[in-house]
């Protein structure tokens, strides 16, 4: 069976999926189903047919699991939304119209998916730009003490999610360019690599940059992503341990200091490293002691959708979809979701690995390696196993500038897929 | 009725929960079939040269190989119009030969008819019963 | 780098973030499924719906009057607020809301299928309902007694150690707590009295200087170990000092006096001299040893929170100074009005001490009887002859001509009492006042203690007498 007859078949969980949470939801809520419990499976049904169209109509020869994978994840992520917060379920919808159209776009554009490694400073720009775009006086608006939002006219959105997405294309597309140097056995001191000078200014460069982000912007979230993507590729491209353990040493090292010098980075720290103390439960730390009520209300099978009292944590919808979910669907629920990620993320690196050149293996791995980032940190926060960053869970939570970019993201990844079905018949 | 609707409101969640699984096993049975199709693919010993049929799917051949319906061919067609052996591909001193072995519907080189052994070029097309083949180089691994 | 060596690194790279993954499940799981403190933390309000959010049964006197009833709750008995307490989402719960709240919302099974089938099929048992020991006119005429002042009262029934009436003032409004406009404002005002605190039970749980109440306890103590004849008579000079290592220390008489005293003469006029030689006569262990047996620095076994006081900052008695001064009631000695109620009680019932409490039946929604306290077996403090002994005393520390508990006599009714006077190092004195009736066969005993009373006990005997009046006048 060809791939897209494949991909057409599984596409009919993720609406089976929207139409049983949906009418859970909506039971639980009103004792009856209402306008959502439609609109919600047929918006996955026609998000899902669109794409799925998209791809047929393009050639495309691409995996054929990762759209159902996704399109669970945005079911699940609309069936929340309808429960948490209801009233921002149009505007998502909305968002997912426009995460589609982005993606139908990404997948011609441009024609040639290596033209997109000719340019590596221009995106290297273009990320950093977008990272540190909030930090602007006009556009640029603090939210909770972070400043992570820009405001445009019409609507705000999160730069970070579209800066990660640049910044892992400059990052592929610099490591493939310099790969004779890396063939090159690196000098030593000792039994550690010293990094030649092409790796060493970026490692330095990326790092003020974090630090940066970290400090301006008070997000640990776009820290961690941004550099950890950085390290990611790092590690992709030399296989050399060292240099990213000297990365992490950094990051820790930097991390260190900025607690010890800022206090907002300290407080996070410190809500974190204690929760539960008289001094923050009621205050600081109120949000995440709420989450964790959540997931310690969840147990083995949950409350059941709409049976829990997630809508007690402040702004569950964005920051804390994964402890609302894990109060309601349990630890079994917990575990399939993360598998769910997991294989998203796995399917990505196989795809990664076939890959026909470097720059599109790095590619690839690079854009897998930064949504699994991302899903371990939120998730991680959420649970108190990190402290708290600002991203959301991708595909899942309440927001436009995450979802669009993680559709360009898999647009992305089915590209260098269908590269490689290409390759090998050509 | 209150109970009744708890019921029912707990089948339906016990249902995203099952259909959650069930999508689970089901992607991970298709990226297993995935990959059995690509190591089949990878396994396929390289040959001397290719037959490429129109659904971009790839025969490779050796210096002498059978096509037709019958499984013990070298190159197994599944066409109704093609007879159970119906020809033979040989590599003799750098150039292809196709022999017709006295097929029900005939072989056929770039259309025209083929009456015991014709020349077959690269780029040429080999048609049997209703497959079209083209005879290319090796796909690189 | 060749292609195939960023695949190993992609190879690797997998491996990595399936370890990652299965760490990050670890330790969500631990939150989720092995954190017990987590998911009981009374400030999640999944744990308060489980049990406030419910309906609930409710709370009634001996007589069947309603105390509490109905959601939102309504309570009838304002002088009652902190023994029967509130339930809320917002603030918690207290008092017998609190101690009973899951018979009141329905005894939940523990039964494996009935939890089952609370999850699934959303049934679960109807609210049962407590019954409280208190009798309503007793409670009524306390709390009108008290009405104005700070203190506390508490009735008991010696025999049985079921509590009659119980009364802390100031007192919370509970009633506004159940109303949701008003909790917000109501619970500002209870948290943060800062001197009142109101939400303080003084009758279980507030500690004062006992002042000449304790010398009862110095009488038991010193008649149990033989040193005293009651009827014998004991020169008393005011001031007295045993030994001249008291150094600046002496002991005071009550009413400067110089003149011998018996027993009954001694408790009439609450004489500090007599009390401090026979306690340094009884030695300062025995002296312990019998307080403690009276329940001086223990809690007693309640069924809502009670202090436990001390008999002095160290539990021990080693100096004659400290001796003589815990002797005629201060030292260093903290009870509750609750302690010295059980110390009457005990004389009353005859030397055998009863365990209060307050709930004396639980039911569960159908109507059947849960396991409720009783007064238990009951604890043997005095010997019965100590006990007839000090009845006689106490009988006249109120009608002797003079007596300081005069204030305390009721018409038609043989009243055996104590008045006593704190000294209040912060302020003005307490007052207290411990007793009960009828003498020859008691139905309640009585502890009321008063703070910043100007005539100390003079003040508090007459509330003892309204309430042992209205209390021998109940119902049986």
């Amino acid at each position: 069976m060809s791939r897209r007859a494949v991909e057409l078949r599984l596409l009919g969980w993720p609406v089976a999926l929207a139409a049983t949470g949906g009418l859970a939801v909506a039971l639980a809520d009103a004792g009856a189903p209402d306008l959502s419990t439609v609109a919600i499976p047929l918006a996955v049904a026609g998000t899902g047919l669109a794409l799925h169209l998209a791809l047929r109509l393009s050639g495309s020869r691409a995996d054929a699991v990762l759209l159902p994978l996704a399109l669970a994840l945005v079911a699940i992520g609309l069936v929340l939304v309808r429960r948490l917060a209801p009233g921002l379920l149009p505007l998502q919808l909305a968002w997912l119209a426009v995460g589609a159209a982005a993606f139908a776009a990404a997948l011609v554009v441009p024609r040639d998916l290596g033209a997109l490694a000719r340019y590596p400073y221009t995106w290297a720009l273009a990320g950093l730009a977008l990272l540190l775009s909030p930090l602007l006086p006009v556009i640029g608006r603090e939210v909770y003490g972070t400043r992570i939002w820009v405001r445009l006219g019409i609507g705000s959105f999160q730069p970070s999610e579209a800066a990660k997405l640049a910044l892992v294309i400059f990052f592929a597309a610099y490591l493939a360019e310099h790969r004779e140097l890396i063939a090159r056995a690196p000098r030593r001191i000792g039994p550690l690599p010293v990094p030649p000078l092409a790796y060493l200014a970026p490692i330095l460069v990326m790092w003020a940059v974090a630090m940066l982000v970290l400090v301006a912007e008070r997000d640990l979230g776009a820290t961690l992503l941004v550099f950890g993507g950085f390290l990611a590729l790092l590690w992709l491209a030399t296989g050399e341990l060292a240099y990213v353990a000297a990365g992490l040493a950094l990051l820790a090292a930097g991390g260190a200091a900025a607690v010890a010098l800022f206090p907002h980075v300290a407080a996070r720290v410190e809500i974190w490293q204690r929760p539960f103390a008289d001094d923050l439960r009621f205050g600081a730390s109120y949000q995440l002691v709420q989450g964790l009520f959540a997931l310690a209300g969840g147990g083995l099978f949950g409350a059941g959708l709409g049976g829990g009292m997630p809508e007690r944590i402040p702004v569950v919808w964005s920051d804390f979809v994964f402890d609302a979910f894990a109060e309601e669907a349990g630890f079994a629920g917990v575990l399939a979701l993360l598998a769910v990620f997991l294989l998203l993320a796995h399917r990505g690196l196989a795809i990664a690995l076939r890959a026909p050149t470097a720059f599109l293996q790095l590619l690839a791995g690079g854009l897998a390696a930064s949504l699994a980032l991302q899903t371990l940190v939120i998730v991680g926060g959420n649970a108190a196993l990190v402290p708290l960053t600002g991203i959301t869970l991708p595909f899942v939570a309440y927001g436009g500038s995450s979802l669009v970019a993680n559709f360009v993201l898999l647009a992305l990844l089915l590209r260098v897929s269908d590269e490689s079905a290409r390759a090998r018949v050509r | 009725m209150e109970g009744a609707f708890t019921v029912a409101l707990w089948a339906v969640r016990l249902a995203f929960l099952a259909l959650l699984y069930g999508f689970l096993a089901r992607a991970f049975v298709a990226l297993q079939g995935a990959l059995a199709a690509e190591r089949a693919q990878a396994a396929r010993p390289a040959g001397i040269a290719d037959l490429v049929a129109r659904s971009a799917e790839r025969y490779p051949l050796r210096a002498v190989s059978s096509l037709g319906r019958d499984p013990g061919c070298d190159v197994v067609l599944r066409d109704d119009a093609a007879s159970s052996r119906h020809a033979l591909l040989t590599f003799d001193t750098g150039e292809w030969w196709v022999e017709d072995l006295e097929s029900r519907n005939g072989t056929l080189v770039n259309g025209a008819v083929v009456r015991g052994r014709a020349r077959l070029a690269y780029g040429d097309v080999l048609t049997i019963g209703r497959t079209e083949l083209r005879l290319e180089h090796p796909a690189k691994p | 780098m060749n292609r195939t060596a960023v695949g190993d690194n992609i190879r690797a790279l997998a491996l990595a973030l399936i370890a990652l993954f299965l760490l990050t499940s670890v330790g969500v799981g631990r939150r989720m499924l092995l954190s017990p403190e987590l998911a009981n933390d009374p400030q999640d309000p999944r744990v308060a719906a489980v049990v406030f959010d419910r309906a609930r049964g409710p709370v009634l006197a001996r007589d069947g009057t309603v105390l509490a009833q109905g959601r939102p709750r309504q309570y009838a008995e304002p002088s009652l607020a902190q023994v029967v307490g509130y339930a809320s989402a917002a603030y918690g719960a207290a008092g017998i809301e609190l101690a009973y709240g899951a018979a009141l919302v329905g005894q939940d099974s523990t039964d494996p299928l009935a939890v089952l089938r609370v999850r699934f099929l959303g049934a679960r048992a109807p609210p049962g309902s407590v019954t409280l020991g208190i009798d309503p006119a007793t409670q009524r005429a306390a709390a009108a007694a008290l009405a104005g002042r700070t203190g506390a009262v508490v009735a008991l029934d010696p025999r049985t150690g079921q509590i009659l009436a119980s009364v802390s003032l100031p007192a919370p409004d509970t009633r506004a707590l159940a109303d949701p406009a008003r909790a917000a404002t109501a619970w500002a005002a209870m948290a943060t009295g800062a001197d009142s605190r109101p939400l303080l039970d003084r009758a279980a749980q507030g500690l004062y200087a006992p002042g000449s109440i304790f010398k009862i306890v110095t009488a038991v103590a010193a008649l149990e170990a033989g040193v005293l004849d009651p009827t014998a008579k004991v020169r008393v000079d005011d001031p007295f000092q045993a030994d001249p290592s008291w150094g600046a220390y002496a002991v005071r008489s009550s009413s400067a006096a110089h003149g011998d005293f018996d027993l009954s003469l001694a408790m009439a006029r609450s004489e500090n001299i007599y009390f401090a030689k026979a306690a340094l006569a009884t030695g300062g262990a025995r002296l312990a040893e019998t307080a403690a047996r009276l329940g001086i620095g223990r809690a007693p076994a309640l069924d809502l929170p009670a202090s436990r006081g001390q008999l002095s900052r160290s539990g021990t008695l080693d100096r004659p100074t400290l001796v003589a001064d815990t002797g005629f009631g201060q030292g260093e000695l903290l009870v509750s009005p609750l302690q010295m109620a059980l110390v009457a009680a005990a004389v009353a019932n005859g030397g055998v001490q009863m365990d209060p409490h307050h709930a004396i039946a639980v039911r569960d929604g159908g109507g059947n009887a849960l396991a409720a306290p009783d007064g238990g077996p009951g604890r043997r403090v005095m010997s019965a002859d100590v006990a007839r002994i000090l009845t006689r005393a106490l009988v006249d520390a109120v009608e002797a001509p003079g007596a300081f508990a005069a204030g305390a006599r009721v018409g038609g009714l043989r009243v055996a009492g104590k008045t006593g006077t704190a000294e209040n190092p912060s302020g003005a004195a307490h007052g207290w006042f411990v007793g009960f009736a009828p003498a020859d066969a008691p139905t309640v005993a009585v502890a009321v203690v008063l703070e910043h009373a100007p005539r100390g006990g003079e003040d508090a005997a007459p509330i003892g007498a309204a309430v042992l009046r209205a209390a021998v006048g109940r119902a049986r």
